[in-house]
């Protein structure tokens, strides 16, 4: 009886660790620990519904704060758990089911989790979401595409003779929304990069169908699965009074706008797998093909006056299907020729072609000419082959090594007919082979049994690099050391991520990151414990620039680099009381402040050259702060009364687009939370 | 119906009456004792037992005690019992064993799983971190999966760092509930990367028609477009994003969008002519405002069916 207890007390100390540290508000985090529940029949029943009053009181942008938070007010079934478990395993019509929500009643977050299983016969899995997205759009367009839109996410998945040890069968349904409003802008008239403001109606729609079957056979598992992907966007953008440009020295009006562009397609996909595993060897291998199809058209309609006050106009039409077949494969083969001697080896080719039929035609009704535009071929093929080594001669020692050799061809091919552009038709071809090498290493120690020390590192090179940013001579070096026990856990961690490409023929590129954090969670008693880690996180780099720029006309700059410099301090501390044995309290905080390069004061404004410019968008010192505090106090053995209180600070140090985005809410809940 | 169909209703036909088939007949081994042993001093484990998903091979009653139950993972209980106790008297003591024996004794039946097709050469294989570093079987406080801790604190207990990504302003919404870390990422490991030169994406799983796990959800992104922003084909999303979270608005690596084009339209690398990624137009003073927001103009910056300047 004693070992059982305090087999109890330290689960429910381990428990009581477990909590986060920090989270969002609502739901309560139930107490874990001991079986609870009530038997009814031959089943074991638990149930818990959370429903409060969640208030929300922003101060400042509150455009931002809907981005980062976006919490309001309102009545909530802030969370609920019901779970049914069969006690004998041959419950009817099911042995467990599991239902789970969170945020039902316009929460921006909510999700409905649901699992019914009847042991031999069946699983299913229900997974429903939805996420209401609101972003102002500052960072890409100055506000000029907002977005108010709520992604609806929903998986459904039925498995057949689950724990069948000849063949199971699945069956899958998914279903990806977007809907809702948001703001986008059309460029006009004229090449002179003119763009409106219009108003945007997002409709996409993503259905996907699956069936498998899984087959046992001589100790081979096969894999076969299909799936059917629909999907179609008819997101509709409009503007039916007038709208001025959005550059304010622009005269030119837009007067009406239409443009639809429907999308509709469909892939197909066939995935087969075959693996087995042995006490000296195992194999896997998989071929996967997806066919992808779209037809699209889009017709647009603008009418309007030109910057020189002209009366204006342009239709274009655009028509065509598009494919996008993929094909992946590999197959992996691991050795364990010793019990602590493991070798794998794994071949992986994958090829993607994006190609179709397309017919793009732009009629200027002014000069009576017409564009068009053909299908530009993109196909990226890649073969790998990886082997990686792993050998622990002792329970408190290992040692892993690998190399990776990479080959990638990529192909583009470009149809296009330009009037009045030199050599402005017929087709080029573009193909270009890039390697990659790539060696890693590393170790593993556990010099005591609650300690182990985890070092590694890989270094690469590639050739080929497509963008001046890719991969082309990288190394990464990490560290990890953790001490583990029951009621206390500290770990330590290192990551170093460097990318030096210079030279390159054209400019230098440089990137380096750093991560270093400390962590701890500790119950120090049964009635309190601790929770807490910092984090930091360093990166700055360096890219040479070529672009046009001038105070009186536009020349090309080319002495200019790209300098970008963070220095993220994350830290965050929450605290666990129990106070008796009626109430809970938790108190957190959370900070993320990026220190920039270290200065001081904003550069000056940019206005003043293009040096100025640049100086002024090297780095973007801020503070995101939020302390909580959540209470939770037992009424009678099946019902809690639970309040909480968090605030979110967000404060730009310097800042962009000429003016801040600066907030702070306070939030939180009140509820009355039921279980049993 | 065509030939294609009729061989797949075939199939599944041919499947399904195998799997009626009878089980094979189990065979008694020495040394084990049944699981109805434990329940005298693991009472604990065994008042909720039943919960655990493992209790399915014990409630059908028709595999032997190698199978199913407690001797199904610990080993055969004869000398455990006969000692009364000890934990060097289990065949298979997890706490005590190397992750490499853990791991091969979940293998014995997780390994016809399709998501752990690859954890042989997964990054946390390779750094020896086994099943039950994240995994608790008998005292899960999680709802599914059984869990050593709940739903993405199982991550952070260990990476810390990605917990802090997850608290800044701009974040996928992982803390509050509505998404997990194995949305993107299979911890098993995963098939090679179809983007990125197949190499360094941290067990990023792949959707089911072979794309970048960000595609599951931003399902508009995949295209077929006319005109694809090469990059996110060939490089991944993560080009221009951070997937966790960030500092900058829509997860980007700059706070301003036009720095962080043009790092790669400077003329470098090789572009898809093998002449340098385009520079921008001699049009484009970058002092004049309107082009700082390159995005104000170039809408369809993932991709276009209408447009090769991303304009529409």
């Amino acid at each position: 009886m004693g070992r059982q207890l305090t087999t109890l007390i330290l689960t429910a100390a381990a428990a009581a660790v477990t909590l986060p540290a920090q989270e969002v508000l609502a739901p309560t985090p139930e107490q874990v620990g001991s079986t609870r529940g009530e038997n009814v029949g031959a089943y074991n029943i638990t149930d818990s519904f959370e429903f409060g009053y969640r208030f929300a009181s922003v101060f400042g942008n509150d455009g931002l704060y809907r981005s980062d938070i976006n919490y309001g007010n309102g009545l909530r079934l802030l969370g609920s758990t019901l779970t049914i478990d069969s006690k004998d395993g041959h419950g009817r019509p099911f042995d467990e089911l599991l239902l789970t929500t969170m945020g039902l009643g316009r929460d921006p977050y909510e999700s409905v989790v649901l699992r019914i299983r009847k042991n031999r016969l069946y699983r299913y899995d229900m997974n429903w979401r939805e996420n209401q997205f609101f972003d102002p759009g500052v960072v890409i367009s100055g506000g000029e595409h907002l977005m108010n839109t709520t992604r609806l996410l929903q998986d459904h998945d039925l498995t057949l003779l689950p724990d069948n040890r000849v063949a199971t069968f699945d069956l899958g349904y998914s279903r990806n929304t977007l809907t809702g409003p948001a703001l986008t802008s059309a460029q006009e008239f004229d090449t002179s990069i003119v763009a409106f403001p219009v108003f945007s109606n997002i409709r996409q729609q993503y259905n996907d169908f699956r069936a498998g079957a899984t087959l046992h056979l001589a100790r081979f598992t096969f894999i076969v699965r299909r799936t059917w992907e629909f999907f179609k966007q008819d997101t509709v953008d409009s503007q039916t009074a007038p709208e001025g440009s959005i550059d304010p020295i622009d005269p030119s009006v837009l007067q009406t706008f239409s443009r639809t562009q429907p999308f509709h397609g469909s892939n197909g996909a066939w995935l087969g797998t075959l693996f087995t595993s042995r006490k000296h060897w195992a194999v896997n291998a998989r071929a996967n093909y997806a066919s992808g199809k779209g037809d699209f058209a889009l017709n647009e309609m603008a009418t309007g006056t030109d910057r020189f006050g002209a009366a204006a106009n342009r239709e274009i039409l655009v028509n065509g299907d598009a494919q996008r077949p993929t094909l992946s494969s590999d197959f992996n083969l691991t050795i364990l020729p010793t019990d602590n001697f493991t070798i794998v080896n794994h071949t992986a080719v994958s090829n993607i072609r994006i190609d179709g039929n397309s017919f793009y035609s732009e009629y200027d009704f002014a000069t009576n000419t017409l564009t068009m535009l053909d299908f530009n071929f993109l196909g990226v093929r890649t073969v790998s082959n990886a082997t990686n080594l792993r050998y622990n001669p002792r329970k408190w020692f290992g040692v892993y090594a690998g190399y990776t050799f990479s080959d990638r061809q990529i192909r583009v091919e470009e149809a296009f007919n330009l009037p009045g552009v030199p050599n402005g038709s017929g087709s080029s071809l573009y193909p270009q082979d890039s390697t990659l090498s790539a060696v890693s290493g590393g170790f593993r120690l556990q010099p005591l049994k609650p300690w182990t020390v985890n070092l590694g590192g890989e270094v690469g090179h590639a050739s080929g690099a497509l963008t001046p940013v890719s991969d082309r001579n990288y190394h990464t070096l990490g560290g990890r050391t953790q001490y583990r026990t029951r009621l206390l856990q500290l770990g330590a961690t290192y990551r170093e991520q460097y990318n030096e490409n210079a030279p390159l023929s054209f400019t230098t590129y440089s990137s380096r990151s750093r991560q270093a954090g400390a962590s701890a969670s500790w119950a120090i008693k049964r009635w309190v414990s601790l929770d807490t880690s910092y984090t930091k996180l360093h990166l700055d780099t360096v890219g040479g620039l070529q672009f046009f720029a001038g105070l009186v006309s536009p020349q090309l700059q080319t002495g200019y680099d790209s300098i970008f410099i963070s220095n993220i301090h994350a830290a965050n501390l929450g605290a666990r009381f129990s106070i008796g044995r009626r109430a809970d309290l938790f108190v957190g905080y959370t900070i993320t402040k990026d220190t920039g390069d270290g200065r001081s004061a904003a550069a000056p404004p940019a206005a003043s050259g293009t040096a100025a410019l640049l100086d002024s968008v090297q780095t973007f010192p801020l503070t995101y702060e939020s302390p909580m505090a959540r209470i939770s106090f037992r009424l009678t053995p099946k019902l809690r009364w639970n309040a909480a209180w968090q605030y979110y600070g967000y404060n730009e140090q310097f800042q962009l687009f000429s003016y801040y985005e600066n907030y702070h809410a306070h939030t939180g809940f009140t509820s009355l939370q039921w279980s049993f | 119906m065509f030939a294609g169909q009729r061989i797949s209703v075939a199939v599944f036909i041919l499947l399904w009456v195998a799997a009626l088939s009878p089980a094979q007949t189990p065979t008694p081994n020495a040394g084990y004792v049944g699981s109805n042993a434990c329940k005298t001093c693991h009472a604990d484990v065994w008042a909720s037992f039943y919960k655990n998903p493992h209790d399915q091979a014990l409630a059908r009653g028709d595999r032997p005690p190698e199978q199913t139950g407690c001797e199904g993972c610990h080993g055969p209980g004869q000398q455990h019992v006969a000692a009364r106790g000890g934990k060097t008297t289990i065949g298979h003591a997890f706490s005590i064993m190397q992750p490499k024996q853990i791991l091969e004794d979940c293998l014995t039946c997780h390994a016809k799983d399709l998501q752990k097709a690859n954890i042989q050469r997964s990054e946390h294989t390779l750094n020896g971190v086994t099943c039950t570093n994240c995994h608790s079987i008998h005292h899960s406080p999680s709802a599914k999966f059984l869990l050593a801790k709940t739903r993405s604190e199982t991550c952070f207990a260990c990476h810390a760092s990605v917990r802090a990504q997850f608290e800044m302003p701009s974040k996928h919404r992982v803390n509050e509930g509505v998404m997990d870390c194995w949305d993107c990422h299979n911890p098993h490991g995963t098939f090679t990367a179809t983007w990125r030169m197949a190499t360094r994406p941290p067990m990023v799983e792949q959707t089911g028609l072979n794309d970048e796990a960000c595609i599951k959800c931003h399902s508009d992104r995949r295209g077929p477009f006319v005109y694809e922003h090469a990059p996110t084909v060939v490089e991944g999303c993560e080009r221009c994003h951070y997937p966790h979270g960030s500092t900058n608005g829509r997860l980007l690596r700059r706070p301003v969008v036009f720095t962080l084009c043009l790092e790669c339209h400077n003329g470098g690398g090789t572009g898809t002519r093998l002449a340098g990624v385009d520079l921008t137009t001699s049009g484009h003073n970058l002092l004049d405002p309107k082009y700082q927001r390159c995005t104000t103009c170039h809408v369809r910056i993932h991709g276009s069916n209408a447009d090769p300047l991303f304009l529409r």
